[in-house]
């Protein structure tokens, strides 16, 4: 079995997912993850799917786009490779989260930051409303970072990089969010 | 995955609502280091507390900084110091007291407890020595709390005790004069002290317990104040069951964190995990005060009408959101109202909204009792005795803790200030109607006996 993703963007509205998954289906692909996210009137979605050897995948993609095209959806479609995959070393789950007045560069300053040091994102939400009101200009990152960064220099990095930005930054481990919140 | 709500409603909690662990209190038994030997019961204990503790402050900062929940106190409690060293002279407990007060010292906690004895059916020669010392041991020493347990459901009240605390807490107030009697607010009277309490003055060791455990005190009336607050200005139609649902959902965050934060100390530490406390502790700061909630749930003042009915309500919520979160719960489990190390609690007795008589009556629904209460310096030790043995019988009788931390204030008078410094804040000092009228009933002494609640079996 070999594995495709497929990610779509465009203007959100009702049927995008029901196009997408149709022609997988129609195709013998098995759908094993879908998520999807709306920013403002823009969807974005990504799928993973299974697929049969014995399938074109060309074929595929011009089936997707045939039916995505007068939607006026854009798609990209990858073959998934084994090889040469990131694998990701042992961390741990901490959440970072900023506020501050909004300009630009924030989200590069953070992130530039983050990838310094080798922490991954694995769920990042960011707003910024313009202003100077911090909760209408907030990051959250949850992130990994690995065991073996020494947690004392990340910590003071990113404070010191908040502060350059004008930005009050925290960084928690995630279980206390765990515990507050999740019965 | 977290939603952004959870995680910015935590932050809020942290940054503005005063949400942290308020102590985090190691407990280290003694009862191994006995000795017949008066330097060598101090020399194993010195070396004990320096070993099992060494750590604590590190660990409580780095568990702190990680998941950025900051433990504002880290202290010590000892096995009771009357049964560790209980062949020890007045003058040789006195050293105990010193080389308690530099082992604290040495690891960098507040405070120490344990200077402390059980008393509530009789005296041991050890528990008579410890008591004679504890004046000079208090005023000699910064860090070293004591307590005593004068009585118990099971036992009924040691009037003799109650007697001698009076008169102990009077010497205790003489020696610490220069101080507004700042030794008495490291001296706490008990009815029903529980084993395990890990704030101060009443923390020790019990018998009962491990070599060494890891007790917590959770924060809270700030956050459960801002959660009231905004409840009632989202809905002002709200009634007080809805109110105590609130409270009750708030102490189950604030217990969650206060038990996790607990854990991981524990681990570090490579000690047991034992309960979390949660009573609601205030600190004489803005927004952290318990007396504020009573003005989020509509009283005009802690203290009016209405308040122990409100107080009620507000540590039973306390007590199911906390024993839904953990289940290790323990201590003394019920709001303080320590006078003067409450802002709000402190301005409304110097209003004269809240009397004596009221604090007795709120301790009825309460944890503690008559916390942190500056009296006149010439209250009698008699007066002072009698005051206790009402805050005992409430204890023995509703099969509850209560507690007497009473601060007779040389040379000053009812309305007058006294100035404790700190956490320990100040008050305006209550005046005791009725006072020098309960010498002949203290003086009888004995043993009021165990009430007939405590038949249970």
């Amino acid at each position: 079995m070999r594995k495709i993703i497929v990610s779509v963007l465009g203007h959100d509205r009702p049927g995008i997912i029901a196009a997408v998954s149709e022609v997988l289906f129609r195709n013998g692909c098995n759908i094993e993850d879908v998520s999807q996210t709306i920013l403002q009137t823009e969807f974005a979605g990504v799928f993973i799917a299974s697929c049969p050897d014995s399938l074109d995948i060309d074929q595929l993609g011009s089936s997707l786009r045939e039916r995505l095209d007068p939607m006026d959806l854009s798609m990209l479609l990858r073959k998934m490779e084994a090889a040469g995959v990131w694998d990701p070393p042992p961390a741990e789950p901490f959440v970072i989260t900023t506020m501050g007045p909004d300009r630009p560069g924030l989200v590069a300053g953070i992130t530039g930051l983050l990838a310094s040091f080798g922490v991954n994102i694995s769920n990042l939400k960011a707003v910024f409303r313009g202003g100077i009101n911090p909760d209408e200009n907030t990051m959250i990152y949850e992130v990994d970072i690995p065991t073996s960064v020494d947690k004392t220099s990340f910590r003071e990095a990113l404070y010191g990089r908040g502060r350059e930005m004008s930005l009050e930054v925290s960084l928690q481990h995630r279980d206390i969010f765990e515990a507050i919140h999740r019965v | 995955m977290l939603t952004h709500i959870e995680i910015l409603s935590t932050l809020e909690m942290l940054k503005n609502e005063h949400l942290d662990v308020r102590t985090v209190t190691l407990g280290i038994s003694l009862l191994d280091c006995a000795s017949d030997e008066p330097q060598r019961f101090i020399d194993s204990m010195i070396s004990r507390i320096g070993v099992v503790a060494r750590d604590l402050v590190s660990v409580c900062d780095e568990v702190g900084i990680r998941y950025g929940i900051p433990i504002v106190n880290k202290r010590i409690a000892v096995s009771p110091i009357a049964v560790a060293a209980c062949s020890r002279s007045p003058q040789e407990m006195v050293e105990v007291a010193r080389a308690m007060d530099s082992a604290a010292k040495a690891v960098g906690v507040d405070f120490i407890g344990g200077f402390s004895a059980l008393v509530e059916k009789g005296f041991t020669k050890g528990d008579r020595a410890l008591i004679e010392a504890i004046p000079e041991a208090l005023a000699a020493t910064e860090h070293v709390c004591s307590s005593i347990n004068a009585a118990s459901t099971r036992a009924g009240i040691n009037m003799d005790a109650v007697y001698l605390m009076g008169k102990t807490i009077k010497r205790t107030a003489e020696l610490t004069g220069e101080r507004d009697a700042i030794g008495c607010a490291k001296l706490c009277v008990f009815a029903n002290i529980p084993e395990d309490v890990p704030f101060m003055a009443g923390a020790f060791l019990g018998v009962g317990e491990p070599q060494a455990v890891i007790n917590v005190g959770v924060s809270g009336p700030g956050v459960v104040k801002k959660a009231l607050d905004r409840a009632r200005e989202a809905n002002p139609r709200l009634d007080l069951g809805q109110l105590s649902e609130i409270i009750k959902h708030t102490a189950f965050k604030v217990t969650k964190v206060g038990e996790l934060i607990g854990r991981r100390v524990a681990e570090g530490l490579g000690v047991p995990f034992g309960v979390v406390d949660l009573s609601l502790a205030p600190t004489p700061n803005v927004g952290d005060s318990v007396g504020e909630i009573f003005q989020s749930l509509g009283l005009g003042s802690i203290g009016v009408p209405g308040t122990t009915a409100a107080l009620a309500l507000i540590n039973d919520a306390v007590k199911k959101g906390g024993a839904f979160a953990s289940s290790y719960v323990g201590g003394l489990s019920g709001a303080f109202i320590p006078v003067s190390e409450d802002l709000n609690i402190a301005e409304s007795a110097r209003k004269g909204f809240l009397s004596i008589e009221k604090l007795e009556a709120m301790t009825s629904v309460c944890s503690l009792g008559l916390d942190m209460v500056a009296l006149a310096g010439d209250t009698s030790a008699e007066t002072l005795a009698a005051i206790i043995a009402d805050e005992m019988a409430i204890g023995v009788i509703n099969k509850k803790t209560t507690a007497a931390r009473l601060i007779p204030v040389p040379g000053k008078k009812a309305g007058q200030k006294a100035h404790f410094g700190g956490l320990l804040g100040e008050a305006t000092i209550m005046p005791a109607p009725g006072m020098d009228n309960s010498g002949e009933f203290i003086r009888l002494g004995g043993r009021i006996p165990a009430p007939i609640q405590s038949l249970t079996n």
